[in-house]
Parts: structure tokens; C-alpha cells; sequence
């Protein structure tokens, strides 16, 4: 698929051949390049150095408290190492989770949701047999232009064990009051808590989906009809497959934003890991590392952690997409 | 042609622009004062959970007195210009404050004075009203001689730690920072002047402090600090609620005995928590030691730590302070928590979770009808064992007609009694450039300065001579407290942890954040889904680790 996407961009030619442009070929591409210079220049300065520079970074032993009176030293791996070996990142059991491993878990739970729920609510945004499409698809959209921060501490308050409004009516349709869950203040009730809130933004995967589901043609559907396949068969068969891309999509973005949850543990438990630990995520963990425990280069080594492991999951994804996304007109992919 | 070259030039403008836009920050903000409609800290108490800063915050001091801010909020003020201020992020409030302080900096030097910063933002000293106090004390200082020119910058408390790691980072430090407690300063450890050869180059009379104090900031990197402010420790407790039992109240004497069912009993740990059993409320009026008590609906709980919420302060008062660092350097440094540090943990838990509890649970305590973390002054607990800078918290208490008055600590299980006393000092950072006139600054701010400070701080004077002006201070904030409460205080003083329950650990921040880190599991989960001992033994892995990272 990416491969289609970079069919005909063109590429900067090589010294001989700009040299055997044209002049007006020539001041073309000056001027093109001079109008994107900007994002260069930007990209270069706030982005590759930055990069570059945590990687350096990631093999000294700098600490922003030690400032100028001792100066970062080279120390090889000695980060990549301690970071291998440290069970904060990656302790599996017990109550107190290693950060990676407090994200798959999550992940567990969140993927899977983030992805039902929207397909499940563009199919039936989808159907013919919907009155008031628009009204509803705004409705299910509008959410996703709220600000998330805005919106978390909404549901913060929403979720609040004493004062919010779900818990009250938890209350009064019979639930006892000690029975009620405690949210995000709860080991256990934590996770759905965030996933809860993720709902929340789940608009724009909703509209992907639908956008998906929209290009299918119409005739598969009644070729299937006639052939007496039932709903189920005609999902499984036909729109599964014909949507798969947009899926794998979806999957790809979500892995990605898993591994870079952050907001929602800022916000809702103030980025403490409260409770007891269990919202340390990977992300929040490294930016702790960073500008709380002020461990530049850990918290450097981390970062590039994270670069790899997503790196790495999703070339996994991409491997077993040949296997069950389907271009069509293409083969698998 | 002439078109393209238009466009040409058009293009160019916008790069221009672009890169401008990018590359600059936008126009220097006007360096304003504090904003007097600054958002009052006061309304945003810590969580029951929170990491407690143990030394006194502006928002704990801001919690119980009106301050200029909730006096400017009542009455509306008419200074619009600092209204934008209240908007900004505590980030933006301390890049305005710095940027104010670089330009007084670069002032001062143009005079040909000795321009010494003075950094506030590690502890207290970000109220409106404690800013103006420091003013005053800057200014009284500038004004009694012509070397040395003191700026101050305040930046707010939540983005104290940050601004000072990068301009300490940037080589561009302040030369003075404070007030700071323990745990500000080990977060910073080895970033502080040693002030031995300056104490002795001006002759500072440091024998005005008791010796022990002066000795506690003894580190390895020489003497660190001199003693200023002190916040020793007792129990808090609600006379009303003993009344209403018909229990005795907690001794104000060290070494006096505690009448329980008429019998004379040592007040120590045990006794403490018998008593606190017994003021552990239900909704139908069971305590926690009767059958039919029922613990979800508990109304009030003999005990509430305070903020001492933290594995460390609760065994230091419990089990006694103890070195709790083992080696000499990264790669050997590791964990040596006594185990009566576990036993003193394991105590505080089975007092949430236990069969009869006597003391709030995460949940419950951060319940807003419990005062979300600030339950003894909800009126909901009977006795609280923290440092004497709680009595900035108890406003709604008092307000309520509820009185409180302090008795002694308990006694540990040793037959020794194991206090807090937290304490609040200036530092001077090693990279000054201006190291003897940033001691004589320091000199002054825990002297004469202290005169003006310390009241505003809350604090209690480190110099003894001083001490009564702040308990005759104190009882106007509290009128029905009784000398022999204040006599308690001072008692306190006797029984500091040496080490602090906030010494110095490899890597501070994390190891401190870690340990909190157990505790907010242990107060948030039910034993039926924790396994104490291998949580415990988690945390000492990973401080292992921590320390050696």
C-alpha cells in the first residue's frame, strides 16, 4: 500500500543530473525549495537534532542535577544494561507492574475496544435502515473536537466516586453505596476507567470505519444475498475483508498511541502512578525519568526503548498483514 | 516576469516571517509582581495519596489562614494588569518570574553591586503574601549597605524543582535558594556550598542554635546548611471526641503515663492504637473494637497521618529513624530498611484493612467529606501525629468551634520515643560565583531577615530566644490553645529523626517516589488482593536498582 503512495514522488535529482535541467527546470526546483525550506529548517533544528542529540545522549551519565559542576561522561551501554534489568520497566506480577508491562496490559483491554466499538457503531452508522444518519454521525463525532484534556477531567468528574453522577445512579437503581466502584482511585477498576474515557474519542475511528465501509461495493452484497448468505456470513465474508485495510490502519495508529498513553494518567491521577502504581505507563514512566527523577540520559535510553519497541511491533503487524488485510484488485497485501 | 518576481518577494517575506515566528519566543513578557488574583492554592488541597512535601507548601500554609489572595478575591481588586497572570501555567509564571530576575540581575551589576538571586520555590514562600514579606527583607537588605545587591525570584511551587534543575543544569543557578526542607535538598544533593570556611571567616555565631540542629545539616560535603525553621512533631487531637468516650487525653508531658480502664500504661504505639480503635466511629455508633461495628461506613477514625503518608515517615515515627543507605558509591549502593521499618508499615496497613481499622483508607480519605486528604480538620479523626507546621491546615476546624490541642509522640516498642522534626533552611548553590556574599546574604535571611520571614513562613524560629513570638503568634490563630500545647511542641524538639525520614537516598526523586509509590498501594488495596511481604520485598528490588542507576 505505502508502496502505491510513493509511486511518482519525485525524488531530488543527482548533481549530474540537475546539472542537465533545464534553467527553468533549475529555478523550479530552487524556488520549491526554498518554500519548503521552513519545514526543513524546522524539521533539522527542532526535530532531527533533538533526536540525534538524545542519542548521544543515551550513553553518557547525565543527570540535569549534576548541571555544570560535573560533566556528563561517556559510558557506553551502561543505560541500555541497567535499563534491561529494570524491573520498573519490566516486572511482570504482583501489584506493583513494570511500566511496559502495565501498558500491554492496558493495551489489552483498550485495543480491542477502540477498535470493536467504532466498527461496531460505523456499521451501523452504516445501515440503510438508520433514520437521522447525519444527526447521528455528528453526534458520534462530535466528541473527538473536544479537547482530550478537556474532556478527561470531564470524566474525571463524571467518574468521582462521591460526587460524580454515575456512581449516584449507580446508587439509585439499588447498587450499594460501598459497592460502587472507586474509578480511577481503584487497582482494579482503573483500566476500564481509561478505556471508558478513550470511548470518548473514539469519533475519528468511527468515521474512518465508515468511510471504509462505504466503499464497498454494493454488489458483493447482493451477489451474497443471492447466493443466501445471512448477516453474519456477508460481514465475515465480505466487509471484513473489503475493510480490512482500514482495520489494519486503525490497529497500526492504536499500537502506536498505545505505546505513547500519557494524558489520561497525567490527568486523572496527576502522573503519580496512583493508584498504587498501576497508571505508571511506559510514557509516563519516561517522562518522569526525565523531568521528575531529572535522569537525562536514562530516561534518553528509554525513550529509544520505546522507538524500538514500537518499531518493532509494528513491522510485526506489517508481517502478519500479508496474511489477513486484502487490497483489493491487489492480492493480500 | 514582474509577477513571479512579486510572488518571488512575497515568498521570501513569509519564509521570513515563518522563521521569525518559529525561532522567536514572541515579546519578552513586562515582569509583573505575583498577581494578587492569583489562583489561591488554597483550594486545591493534596490528595490523601500525594506525595507529601514535607516541608510546609504554600498550599498547606495558604489552607488555613485568609491569605491576600482569598482577601483579594473577596474584595475585587482593581489591579487589571495582573489578571493575565492568574491564566499562565506554573511553567509560564516561573519563566515570567526569571526573566524578571535576570533583568534585576543585570541592573544590579550595571551599579557595580555584587547581584546575588535569591530563589524561592522549593517550599514555602509562593503566597502573595509571603512574596511580599520577602520583598520587604530584600529590600530592608539592600537598603543597609552598598556591595551587595539581592534579587528575588519567586517562581510557584509546582514548577520550583524544574526551573531550579535547568538553570542549575544551564550553569545559570541562583546563588541562594530556600527556604527548602529535607526532601527539596536531597533532590538536589550535592549542588549545596560547604559553609564551613565562610562560618568561620566571618565569625558567625552559630552557638544561638542548638548543637543537635547545627549538626544535622553535617553531610559528607561539610556543613550544608545552618538551621532556621523547625516543625517538630506531636500528636494533634480533638479533646470533644475524647469526652464524648470518655477516654483520657493523649499526655502532655514526656515520660507521663496514659489512664486506660483505669489502669497506668505507658503511651506508647500499643496504647495509641487501643485508644485509636476505640475513636473509630461507624454510621450507627460502633467503635471498631464492638461487635456490629461495620467498616464501609465508618464516620470517624481515631487516627489520620497527616501527609506523613509515606513508608518512611510513618516508621521513623514508629520503628525510629536508621540509616537507610548501605555503600559508598553507584554500583554498591543498596537498600538497609530495618525490618521493624516493614513491621511499622505493616502496622499502619492492618490499621486500614485490619480486622478493626482505626484509620482512613485511600478511598476514604480522599473523600471530599473527609477533607480529601485533610481529614483531621474535616473534624472526622481524633488524633493526628505530623509536624507542627499542620496547624497552617486546621482553619476549617477552628472555624467549625472545634478545638484541638497536642500531646506528646507514643513511645516505640523500644521504650524510646522516636519524633520528626522537619526543618526549613536557605542553601547556597556550590556554583556561585559570589559564594562570600551569598553567605552574608544567608546570614542575614536566618537572622535578622527571620524576624520578617519566619512569622509569614509559619515557622517556628530555629534560635530559641525567638521562639515565643511565633507561639504568641500562633495563639491569636488559635485562642484556645493552651501553653501547655505549645510546651508539647517544644518538647518535641528533643526527639528529632537523626536521620531524617527524608535523608538523602541515590537518585532522591525516584527512590522517594518509589517508596511512595508502596504506599499509595498498600492504603489503595484490600488484603484479599495484596501480598504484603512480596510487595515489600518489590520495593527494596527496585530501590536496588534506583540507587544504582
Amino acid at each position: 500500500m505505502f508502496q502505491e503512495l510513493n509511486r511518482g514522488t519525485p525524488a531530488l535529482p543527482t548533481p549530474r543530473a540537475y546539472r542537465e535541467l533545464t534553467p527553468l527546470k533549475r529555478r523550479e526546483m530552487r524556488e520549491g525549495l526554498l518554500f519548503i525550506s521552513p519545514w526543513l529548517i524546522g524539521f533539522l533544528v527542532f526535530t532531527l537534532l533533538p533526536i540525534l542529540a538524545s542519542l548521544a545522549f543515551s550513553f553518557m551519565n547525565m543527570k540535569i542535577t549534576d548541571g555544570i559542576l560535573s560533566p556528563p561522561k561517556f559510558v557506553g551501554l551502561d543505560n541500555y544494561i541497567q535499563m534491561a534489568k529494570d524491573p520498573q520497566i519490566w516486572s511482570i506480577g504482583g501489584g506493583t507492574r513494570g511500566s511496559l508491562w502495565i501498558t500491554v496490559l492496558f493495551g489489552a483491554i483498550s485495543l480491542p475496544v477502540g477498535l470493536m466499538l467504532p466498527l461496531f457503531i460505523a456499521l451501523l452508522m452504516n445501515s440503510r435502515h438508520l433514520k437521522g444518519k447525519m444527526a447521528f454521525r455528528s453526534a458520534f463525532y462530535m466528541p473527538y473536537i473536544i479537547p482530550f484534556v478537556a474532556a478527561v477531567f470531564l470524566w474525571g468528574g463524571m467518574l468521582n466516586p462521591e460526587s460524580g453522577w454515575i456512581n449516584r445512579a449507580l446508587v439509585a437503581v439499588g447498587v450499594p453505596r460501598d459497592m460502587t466502584p472507586n474509578w480511577a482511585n481503584d487497582v482494579n477498576w482503573v483500566y476500564p476507567t481509561y478505556v471508558i474515557m478513550g470511548i470518548w474519542a473514539i469519533g475519528n475511528a468511527m468515521l474512518i470505519f465508515l468511510a471504509g465501509l462505504q466503499g464497498v461495493p454494493t454488489d458483493l452484497y447482493d451477489a451474497a444475498k443471492v447466493d443466501g448468505a445471512n448477516g453474519w456470513h456477508s460481514f465475515w465474508k465480505i466487509t471484513f475483508p473489503m475493510i480490512s485495510p482500514v482495520i489494519f490502519y486503525n490497529l497500526v495508529l492504536g499500537v502506536v498511541f498505545l505505546f505513547q498513553y500519557f494524558t489520561v494518567p497525567l490527568v486523572v491521577n496527576q502522573g503519580t502512578g496512583r493508584p498504587g502504581g498501576a497508571t505508571m505507563f511506559f510514557n509516563l514512566y519516561l517522562y518522569k525519568t526525565f523531568f521528575t527523577f531529572q535522569n537525562m540520559s536514562y530516561g534518553a535510553a528509554m525513550a529509544w526503548l520505546l522507538f524500538f519497541l514500537i518499531l518493532v511491533v509494528t513491522i510485526i503487524l506489517f508481517r502478519t498483514a500479508r496474511h489477513w488485510v486484502y487490497y483489493a484488485g491487489d492480492g493480500k497485501s | 516576469m514582474r509577477n513571479k518576481r512579486l510572488l518571488t518577494v512575497i515568498g521570501l517575506l513569509l519564509i521570513g516571517s515563518m522563521l521569525l515566528a518559529a525561532c522567536g519566543g514572541g515579546a519578552t513578557p513586562a515582569p509583573a509582581a505575583p498577581a494578587a488574583t492569583e489562583a489561591p492554592a488554597a483550594t486545591e488541597p493534596p490528595a490523601a495519596t500525594e506525595a507529601p512535601a514535607a516541608e510546609p507548601t504554600a498550599t498547606e500554609e495558604a489552607m488555613a489562614e485568609p491569605t491576600a489572595t482569598e482577601e483579594a478575591m473577596a474584595e475585587p481588586t482593581e489591579e487589571v494588569a495582573a489578571e493575565p497572570e492568574a491564566t499562565l501555567t506554573a511553567e509560564e509564571q516561573a519563566a515570567v518570574a526569571s526573566a524578571a530576575a535576570a533583568e534585576a540581575m543585570a541592573a544590579a551589576e550595571a551599579s557595580g553591586k555584587t547581584a546575588i538571586r535569591w530563589f524561592v520555590g522549593l517550599g514555602t514562600g509562593t503566597d502573595p503574601q509571603q512574596i511580599e514579606a520577602q520583598q520587604a527583607v530584600v529590600d530592608a537588605f539592600n537598603a543597609s549597605q552598598d556591595q551587595i545587591q539581592l534579587v528575588l525570584e519567586v517562581v510557584p511551587y509546582d514548577a520550583g524543582r524544574d526551573t531550579l534543575a535547568t538553570q542549575i543544569a544551564s550553569g545559570a543557578g541562583p546563588d541562594i535558594i530556600g527556604p527548602v526542607g529535607w526532601g527539596g535538598s536531597n533532590a538536589f544533593y550535592g549542588q549545596w556550598l560547604d559553609l564551613t570556611q565562610y562560618i568561620e571567616d566571618t565569625g558567625f555565631d552559630t552557638s544561638v542554635f542548638d548543637p543537635a540542629l547545627v549538626d544535622s545539616y553535617q553531610t559528607e560535603e561539610g556543613q550544608v546548611g545552618l538551621p532556621f525553621a523547625v516543625f517538630p512533631a506531636a500528636t494533634y487531637y480533638i479533646p470533644a471526641m475524647f469526652d464524648e468516650v470518655g477516654l483520657e487525653y493523649p499526655p502532655q508531658n514526656y515520660g507521663d503515663k496514659y489512664m486506660l480502664d483505669g489502669e497506668e500504661v505507658d503511651w506508647n504505639w500499643d496504647t495509641f492504637t487501643e485508644v485509636a480503635k476505640r475513636m473509630t466511629i461507624d454510621v450507627n455508633g460502633f467503635n471498631s473494637t464492638e461487635d456490629g461495628f461495620d467498616p464501609t461506613q465508618i464516620v470517624q477514625v481515631g487516627y489520620s497521618p497527616q501527609w506523613q503518608t509515606h513508608p518512611n515517615y510513618v516508621s521513623s515515627y514508629v520503628a525510629g529513624s536508621a540509616d537507610i543507605v548501605d555503600g559508598d558509591a553507584k554500583g554498591s549502593y543498596s537498600v538497609n530498611m530495618p525490618d521493624s521499618w516493614k513491621e511499622a508499615v505493616q502496622w499502619a496497613y492492618d490499621g486500614m484493612y485490619g480486622d478493626q481499622p482505626w484509620m482512613a483508607t485511600g478511598p476514604m480519605s480522599g473523600a471530599p467529606e473527609f477533607g480529601n486528604g485533610n481529614l483531621f480538620n474535616t473534624g472526622h479523626a481524633a488524633m493526628a501525629v505530623t509536624p507542627l507546621w499542620y496547624t497552617c491546615c486546621l482553619g476549617d476546624l477552628r472555624d467549625s468551634g472545634t478545638e484541638f490541642q497536642a500531646g506528646i509522640l507514643p513511645m516505640g516498642a523500644d521504650g524510646v520515643v522516636h519524633g520528626r522534626v522537619d526543618a526549613d533552611t536557605f542553601r547556597v548553590w556550590k556554583g556561585t560565583k559570589h559564594p562570600a556574599e551569598a553567605f552574608t546574604v544567608l546570614s542575614y535571611l536566618i537572622t535578622d531577615g527571620g524576624d520578617t520571614l519566619l512569622p509569614n513562613y509559619g515557622a517556628l524560629p530555629a534560635i530559641p530566644d525567638k521562639q515565643e513570638a511565633f507561639f504568641a503568634k500562633k495563639s491569636e490563630d488559635y485562642p484556645f490553645i493552651t501553653p501547655e500545647t505549645w510546651e508539647v511542641f517544644k518538647a518535641g524538639l528533643s526527639y528529632p529523626d537523626a536521620p531524617s525520614a527524608e535523608q538523602w537516598q541515590p537518585n532522591w526523586n525516584e527512590a522517594w517516589a518509589r517508596e511512595q509509590t508502596f504506599w499509595d498501594l498498600i492504603q489503595n488495596t484490600a488484603p484479599d488482593a495484596l501480598d504484603f511481604d512480596a510487595e515489600w520485598q518489590k520495593m527494596i528490588d527496585d530501590l536496588n536498582v534506583i540507587y544504582n542507576k
